[in-house]
């Protein structure tokens, strides 16, 4: 509580930064006893502790996935950025200026294909690679000290998840960007995925995607990590459709079979923490947004009905019992499946079909661990 | 080109550091003492502790609730539901910036036992800023000498530490009531759990006597 006090003493501190035009070279190592030095020292710290996370995603396929990604758009700068995958159901990337990057959950279950991913982690890199945040961190500390810059950290984190010390190291946004630098890193972002051989236009769909979502958004836009430190996402959408048409913007590669098959192993968990967050307008943008893009996915059409099954207003259990359905149509519905099935059942009361698919349930998984919980609510 | 600029003074990091940490003060205004005797808790659930508890009257959870601890919020709570209303959340975190916060996940009267437990589930991730929150064995559990439910949690706060707990609850004349105990995994939940226990097995609610 305390710390978000902090955070809207913080958030009206704005500054204009002086462009420094040092360009980071790969291997880059900030001179002994410089201000930079200690900003890296402090990142180092932060990587540290986010080494023993136990947020951080460790599956090994989705982790090689993104390192050949990340060696592919940053070529020479490669063995300098070190990418984590953070258990975390928000829409961010992030990069330090010491190289270490994080990549939240949420942004991967948004992301249609490797291309659209690749947009956000190049933008990233534009930023690291401009050295946006030393920039950054003198203008701030030179023009309201260090716990200011501090507090702009708090603020770019979101006011949901901000919340102690600790949290502050391993969010994503310790630093909030001016618009000039999103700009640039915008801009660079989208030369470095062109070049990697992406395609371009990715980079203003996974933008316009976050767009229609926070429209049905109960909460306002600060609230969006991402939209926080970039306020005006209608003109970069245009600036970003501009530019790359300017690069032939339909060419390249997309990666849609190689990004499915590298997050198989963490879908289901994603989805699940997408669900238990309950905003249920924002999910079912993003659940349709995938089911079109993959109707057959069992997956998709379980969490879809999950997010009518649980917001239960007029013609939910209905609606999600269609979801179910064609869920179970498919060859992958997840066990759970039969599980709401029974649940909603039970809601509209129909008992008889309650038991048929609860035995149906048991007979497919006897080890289900949830079994006795629901032959509970029977009686 | 780069400035030189001298070494950064640390601090001012040193100090907010504090400042932050501080949030959560142990001052004794904070805190008010609860006897080992029979309690009334919000003039709705009667219990009887056989340990001398903490009252926190400064949580930094809100809603209709009353929070009680032996050794600090931050290694064990003991939650009191006092009859949650239908379309209302189990708690929220004290708002900060209300118009920025999503809307919280509310109880609904006609959940049934396995969707409280989703609910709290859901709370519990929402409230502790984590996506490590889970629950499970749900099963029947007296109240008072009437139907009520009971089912275990476990959750890792964004301080990395794991927290293991249990909720027993009923719901009755559409409120939700309730008692979930969690406490830091090794050594300050499994120590009183017993005490939790006997709490629950101590339970009356007076608003049968009320109403009836
Ligand atoms: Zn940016």
């Amino acid at each position: 509580m305390c710390s978000l006090a902090l955070w809207s003493l913080m958030r009206d501190v704005t500054a204009q930064f002086t462009m420094d035009d040092a360009v980071l070279h790969p291997g880059y190592r900030p001179e002994e006893g410089s201000d930079e030095e200690g900003l890296w020292r402090m990142m180092d710290r932060a990587e540290g502790n986010l080494q023993l996370s136990r947020f951080v995603v460790r599956d090994p396929q989705l982790n090689e996935f993104i390192s050949d990604m990340i060696c592919r758009l940053g070529k020479d700068y490669c063995p300098d950025i070190r990418a984590y995958v953070v258990r975390t159901p928000y829409f961010n990337a992030s990069m330090a200026p010491n190289g270490m990057m994080q990549i939240w959950t949420g942004l991967l279950l948004r992301c249609s294909d490797e291309a659209q991913l690749a947009a956000i982690v190049g933008h990233e890199m534009g930023h690291y690679i401009h050295r946006h945040s030393i920039q950054r961190f003198r203008d701030v500390r030179n023009k309201a000290g260090l716990s200011a810059f501090l507090g702009l950290g708090l603020a770019a984190a979101g006011a949901g998840w901000a919340g102690n010390i600790t949290d502050l190291a391993l969010t994503a946004s310790i630093f909030s960007f001016s618009r000039e630098q999103e700009r640039e890193a915008d801009s660079v972002g989208l030369e470095i995925m062109a070049r990697a051989g992406y395609t371009p236009v990715a980079a203003h769909e996974v933008w316009q995607q976050l767009l229609a979502e926070q429209e049905v958004s109960t909460a306002d836009r600060t609230q969006n990590v991402m939209f926080a430190s970039h306020p005006a996402p209608e003109e970069r959408l245009v600036t970003l459709r501009e530019q790359a048409e300017l690069l032939d913007g339909e060419r390249g590669e997309r990666g849609y079979e190689r990004f499915r098959e590298s997050l198989a192993g963490v879908r289901q968990q994603i989805v699940d923490d997408e669900l238990r967050l309950r905003q249920y307008g924002r999910s079912e943008v993003v659940f349709d947004r995938l089911i079109a893009q993959s109707p057959k996915d069992g997956l998709l059409w379980y969490a879809k009905g999950e997010v009518y099954r649980k917001r239960a207003e007029p013609g939910d259990l209905k609606r999600a019992l269609d979801a179910y359905q064609t869920a179970l149509d498919t060859d992958s519905a997840p066990p759970e499946t039969y599980r709401s099935i029974v649940l909603v059942e039970l809601k509209q009361g129909n008992k008889a079909k309650a038991r048929s698919t609860l035995d149906l349930y048991l007979e497919k998984y006897p080890e289900a661990a949830d079994a006795d919980s629901l032959q509970m609510l029977f009686y | 080109m780069m400035s030189r600029i001298a070494l950064l003074n640390w601090t001012p990091l040193l100090v907010l550091a504090l400042l932050l940490a501080g949030c959560e003060t142990t001052g004794s205004r904070s805190f008010g003492l609860i006897e080992a005797q029979r309690q009334t808790i919000d003039n709705v659930i009667s219990v009887e502790p056989g340990l001398t508890w903490n009252k926190v009257r400064s949580s930094k959870f809100t809603g209709n609730i009353e929070v009680w601890t032996l050794d600090g919020p931050t290694l064990n709570t003991l939650m009191f539901f006092t009859g949650v209303p239908d379309g209302e959340p189990l708690f929220v975190r004290r708002a900060v910036n209300q118009k920025s916060v999503e809307q919280p996940p509310v109880f609904k009267s006609d959940m049934n036992p396995f969707e409280i437990q989703e609910l709290l589930e859901a709370t519990m991730a929402r409230n502790f800023q984590t996506t490590i929150a889970d629950s499970r064995g749900l099963r029947p559990q007296l109240i008072d000498q009437g139907r009520g439910f009971r089912f275990d949690t476990s959750l890792v706060g964004r301080d990395e530490v794991e927290r293991h707990g249990v909720f027993v609850g009923t719901i009755q004349r559409n409120k939700l009531y309730g008692a979930w105990f969690q406490g830091a995994k090794h050594h300050y939940f499994y120590r009183y759990l017993g005490e939790y226990d006997r709490i629950i097995e101590s339970a009356q609610l007076l608003i049968k006597a009320e109403s009836d």
